[in-house]
């Protein structure tokens, strides 16, 4: 258990100190990098609480795909980092300000925290024990039964968010030369071969 | 012997007994997997080169030793033998980084390879899914070491190579949600387990095609092997490294190879088992059909870049995005259908 | 749980047939080449009529919720659902003639228009945190994208964006309330929520729920652009083509508001002794500062955004009431502020000078000689929203501030008189405009079709309410009694 213990601050502190990097560093393909390590170590907390499947989905999901994405785009940006570093301090204290009060009233919170007796009464989908079905499956069976409606409307969302980018950002470019794979294949021999009889001397 | 060896009172103090004897039992067991496979990378590029020599009807390399079988070792010892370059403009951190990233993550993914029943670093349950994530992440190494090159050929061939890896992962993806609906387990020993009566590359055809082209294209091999693109960019994003750091790219490069070949044998081509339960075949032990279908797969990776020309990029997002993706998000949906009315969904 | 138990799905017919209609008509514009704006548009609103139809039919029965308990229906959701349709559907038909004109009828225009419905839809019937956050996202998404779809133009998609960041400040803070309430209830359920709640003791709920709660009712409060949370409305109203702004000022606010309404009411209506003060403080700060700023406006289109957020005061002066009557006034003034505010950009969409667009209360001098009937139309309209009797405005106001009065909120019932008092100034400064001021250069004679039917419709409502006001108190009433016994 001394392993998992120290496991935990470990990767929890790595975690936070590479948030507190994505924020805080100059150069922005340095913060996408950080925010990776710091998706990474929250997988790592995930398999330690035994979600293997959220860990790894996790990785897929974040890691693998949305900022790989991130990063391409914040390789290809032009950012002038001094005038970024102006706009950062001017607003600096109203920022601080908004952070303080929300820590203040998380420390309020968490220091007068109480849950209501029915909690557990009127909790929607009981947790399954751990070692009778395993995450995977436990979720595969909550997914499309019980929240079918939320993950219908979930893909909703995602067709709206595809169907925002292409009207916001496709073009379509005039000449431009599309290749047409059906009229490539269907070209027959008459059309495009001409056997020609040469004369001697004569030429084409 | 090992009980008495293990009874020795340096070894029974709870310590040692519970944290350095497994550690070093962990140890030499990644040691078991990681020596051959590098080895196994060495005479892949021995391989690979007899193999298109072969097809193109020359010699291949055959100076160095017999049959030439020290070549991989004499190249190994050339690339440690130069100059580490590290371009004046590059980030440095990263630019060392990125090789290591490359060569680690083609090596960790091994920890969950099967190699018969049993036998196997980590049986975890999300077998397939680890596997699935760490051959996503590849693609770091690749855009970590064209950023940091600070080299617009280096920056052109990782743009290239992101844009590539993520679109054939979102088809490998579906390929493996129609193989689990098979199984109905995420575990590699079970997925290989479910092909006893009959390998998925059978039924499922069309994805074991689909997949081994993806491969192709997660690996950037020929005919999709735009990011490197020597003709066009120069070897792309490792145009600026030179040395150990080359050396590791390459092996690493090499490793995904073999990773994603054994990967296809488990999904698809039933892993250690044999062709055939019946007696000749049943004598070869597990691993060795692994070996054997594993080389099968590399075959046909060298075969391609042997046959093939490179693609053009826009043919290749055609491909990924308009061809396998609703081919195979059509193959999950047909699957899933026909699994469900013939009641054939595996039994949790 | 059984693999094969499909969920009823009877009383969400309505939104399954939008979510469906969305994407046939997604289809349909994708494979037509070109012109298929206006079939698209057409079908859309078609499919909107079509899904009013479903909610007459299968919404109206205060079932039990569906899909366990996300999702529910009656004659409140019902009368909002309504509302929202006839909102959207009005929309779509008022952009055609405008999108044309300004070279920008792409056809996604109305397929968002029915994505962004049906994220009002479940808006309106959620039953649970998440489906509620689910719908209003999806609605936000649709109209984040939908503001900015003039998307050459600089000032459109500044209108996108900004709507965009601060509406993604406002979720997160919605997201960060709501888990604050599920970690002390343990459920994100309403009814669960509500049987928590009704069992505290006379301690009161726990602090990190009162935390939450108004946390919950900042993102919401940003929704329906009231004053603390408004600084968006007038530049995205201002920035976005005026069709879209139209569906801004329609669709979603009465979404949002009977949102809104629904989450004090039910899961949080043992709670009222909390969320009051918070609901009376931001009623008062929108009232007056939609009545003083709109004064310096020289956009019709940032003065209407200044009257939408002071109309929105008006309407948390009936949910800060808390009781019966509140409620149903709240809806019949979103009923009458639908007409009224649909008419009025129907005159707002009819301003064009020699083919050009304009948008500033001066272009609209001299309008008395030139269209009569326009200016007439108009003259309803803003009389009614400055709430001069007997027009439809002056109901809507008499039940908010009759039901505050009946709770014992008299000074916010006051102030409500007061500030509707300084916005009938801004009001009526149009008007002068209209009929006393010389034209520089009058606006286009022509008036499309379209305009002419809405503005009659909405003007005959606006000015006729009085006489036969009957069915829609009613209705309001029933929507009412059920949602508080419910």
């Amino acid at each position: 258990m001394i392993i998992q213990a120290l496991a935990f601050y470990v990767f929890a502190a790595i975690a936070i100190a590479s948030g507190v990097m994505v924020v805080t560093s100059r150069n922005p393909v340095h913060s996408v990098l950080y925010l990776i390590l710091a998706f990474f170590n929250a997988a790592a907390l995930f398999v330690l609480i035994g979600a293997e499947f959220i860990a790894m989905i996790l990785i897929v999901v974040y890691v693998g795909a949305v900022a790989v994405l991130f990063l391409f785009v914040v390789m290809m940006l032009d950012i002038n980092f001094v005038e970024l570093r102006q706009g950062f301090m001017r607003y600096m204290p109203i920022g601080a300000l908004i952070g303080l009060v929300l820590l203040a009233e998380l420390v309020f919170v968490g220091g007068a925290w109480t849950f209501s007796g029915e909690a557990t009464q009127v909790m929607l989908a009981k947790t399954p024990e751990i070692a009778a079905v395993h995450n995977t499956e436990a979720i595969g069976n909550l997914m499309y039964t019980r929240y079918v409606y939320l993950f219908q409307a979930a893909g909703l969302v995602l067709l709206v968010a595809m169907i925002g980018a292409i009207v916001l950002t496709h073009r379509q470019r005039d000449g431009v030369r599309k290749q047409r794979i059906g009229a490539q294949i269907a070209v027959r021999r008459e059309d495009v071969v001409e056997v020609v009889k040469v004369t001697k001397g004569g030429g084409v | 012997m090992l009980e008495t060896l293990l009874a020795h009172p340096y070894l029974a103090h709870p310590f040692v007994a519970g944290y350095v004897v497994p550690t070093v039992i962990i140890v030499v067991q990644i040691l078991a997997i990681v020596v051959p496979l590098l080895v196994a990378v060495a005479y892949l590029t021995y391989a690979e080169r007899k193999v298109i020599a072969g097809m193109q009807l020359r010699k291949g390399p055959n100076v160095v030793g017999p049959f030439g079988l020290l070549q991989p070792l004499a190249d190994g010892l050339k690339l440690f033998a130069k100059e580490t370059i590290l371009p004046a403009g590059a980030n440095k951190l990263l630019f060392l980084m990125a090789p290591m990233l490359t060569f680690i993550l083609s090596l960790i993914a091994w920890a969950v390879i099967p190699f018969d029943q049993g036998l196997v670093l980590a049986d975890i349950n999300v077998g397939v899914l680890y596997l699935f994530a760490i051959s996503s992440l590849g693609v770091y190494g690749v855009i970590m070491a064209g950023w940091a090159s600070n080299s617009k050929y280096a920056f052109l061939g990782a743009l290239r190579s992101a844009a590539q890896m993520v679109s054939y992962e979102v088809s490998i993806g579906f390929v493996i949600i129609t193989v689990l609906l098979c199984v109905g387990s995420l575990n590699l020993t079970a997925i290989v387990e479910a092909q006893r009566t009959i390998w998925f590359a059978i039924p499922l055809l069309p994805m074991f095609v689909i997949f081994f082209v993806s491969t192709l294209a997660e690996t950037n091999r020929t005919p999709f092997d735009l990011p490197e693109g020597e003709s066009e960019i120069v070897a792309g994003y490792f145009v600026e490294y030179s040395s150990m750091a080359f050396a590791l790219f390459f092996l690493g490069e090499y490793a995904n190879m073999i990773l994603m070949s054994g990967m296809t044998s488990i999904l698809f081509l039933g892993g250690w088992l044999p062709p055939l339960d019946i007696a000749p075949f049943n004598w070869i032990p597990g691993p060795i059909w692994f070996f054997a279908k594993i080389s099968l797969v590399l075959f046909c990776f060298l075969w391609v870049r042997a046959t093939f020309p490179r693609y053009r990029y826009d043919q290749l997002m055609r491909l990924g995005w308009k061809v396998f993706l609703p081919f195979s998000l059509f193959w999950v949906a047909l699957t899933a259908g026909v699994l469900v009315t013939f009641d054939l969904l595996p039994k949790a | 749980m059984g693999a094969t138990s499909i969920p009823v799905m009877a009383p969400a017919a309505a939104e399954i047939f939008l979510a469906i209609a969305g994407m046939i008509l997604l289809m349909a514009g994708v494979f037509r080449k070109s012109g298929s704006m206006a079939v698209v548009s057409w079908g859309a609103v078609v499919a909107l009529i079509l899904a009013a139809v479903l909610v007459l039919t299968h919404g109206g029965t205060s079932a039990e919720p569906v899909f366990f308990g996300m999702f529910s229906t009656g004659p409140f959701a019902q009368f909002a659902k309504l509302l929202v349709l006839a909102g959207s559907a009005i929309a779509i038909v008022m952009s055609l003639d405008y999108m044309k004109r300004e070279g920008i009828d792409r056809f996604e225009f109305p397929v968002l228009v029915v994505l962004a419905t049906l994220g009002m839809m479940m808006m309106v019937s959620a039953n649970d945190l998440i489906g509620l956050y689910v719908g209003l996202e999806l609605q936000s998404l649709s109209l984040y994208v939908i503001a900015s779809i003039r998307r050459d133009s600089l000032r459109s998609t500044e209108a996108g964006l900004k709507y965009f960041v601060l509406g993604a400040i406002s979720s997160g803070m919605l997201l960060y309330g709501s888990s604050m309430i599920y970690g002390f209830a343990g459920t994100t359920d309403f009814n669960g929520l509500a049987q928590v709640f009704s069992k505290l003791g006379d301690s009161g709920p726990a602090v990190g729920v009162i935390i939450g709660l108004v946390f919950v009712i900042s993102g919401l409060a940003f929704k329906v652009s009231a004053v603390p949370f408004h600084m968006w409305t007038p530049d995205v109203y201002e920035g976005s083509p005026t069709p879209v702004t139209a569906l801004f000022a329609i669709a979603p606010k009465v979404a949002a508001v009977a949102l809104l309404l629904r989450v004090m009411i039910e899961p949080f209506g043992d709670l009222i002794a909390q969320w009051q003060q918070v609901i009376v403080l931001i009623s008062i700060f929108s009232m007056v500062l939609g009545a003083f700023a709109a004064m310096v406006q020289t956009s019709i289109k940032r003065l209407m955004a200044y009257s939408s957020i002071g109309h929105m005061g008006f309407l948390l002066v009936g949910i800060a009431a808390g009781n019966e009557s509140g409620v149903s006034g709240v809806l019949i003034y979103l009923f009458v502020y639908l007409f009224m505010n649909v008419g009025t950009f129907a005159c707002i969409l009819s301003m064009r000078q020699q083919g050009r667009y304009v948008e500033g209360i001066g272009d609209l001098s001299g309008l008395s000689k030139t269209h009569p009937m326009m200016a007439f139309a108009l003259l309803i309209f803003l009389f009614s929203m400055a709430g001069i009797p007997p027009l439809a405005g002056f109901f809507g106001k008499w039940y908010v501030f009759m039901a505050a009065i009946e709770s014992g909120l008299y000074a916010l019932a006051i102030i409500g008189v007061l500030a509707s008092v300084v916005g009938a100034f801004y009001y009526l400064r149009i008007i002068k405009i209209m009929y006393f001021d010389e034209a520089d250069e009058p606006l286009d004679a022509e008036i499309g079709g379209e305009m002419r039917v809405v503005m009659l419709v909405t003007a005959a409502v606006t000015l006729l309410f009085f006489v036969l006001p009957a069915p829609i108190v009613a209705t309001a009433r029933a929507a009412a009694s059920a949602l508080m016994g419910g």
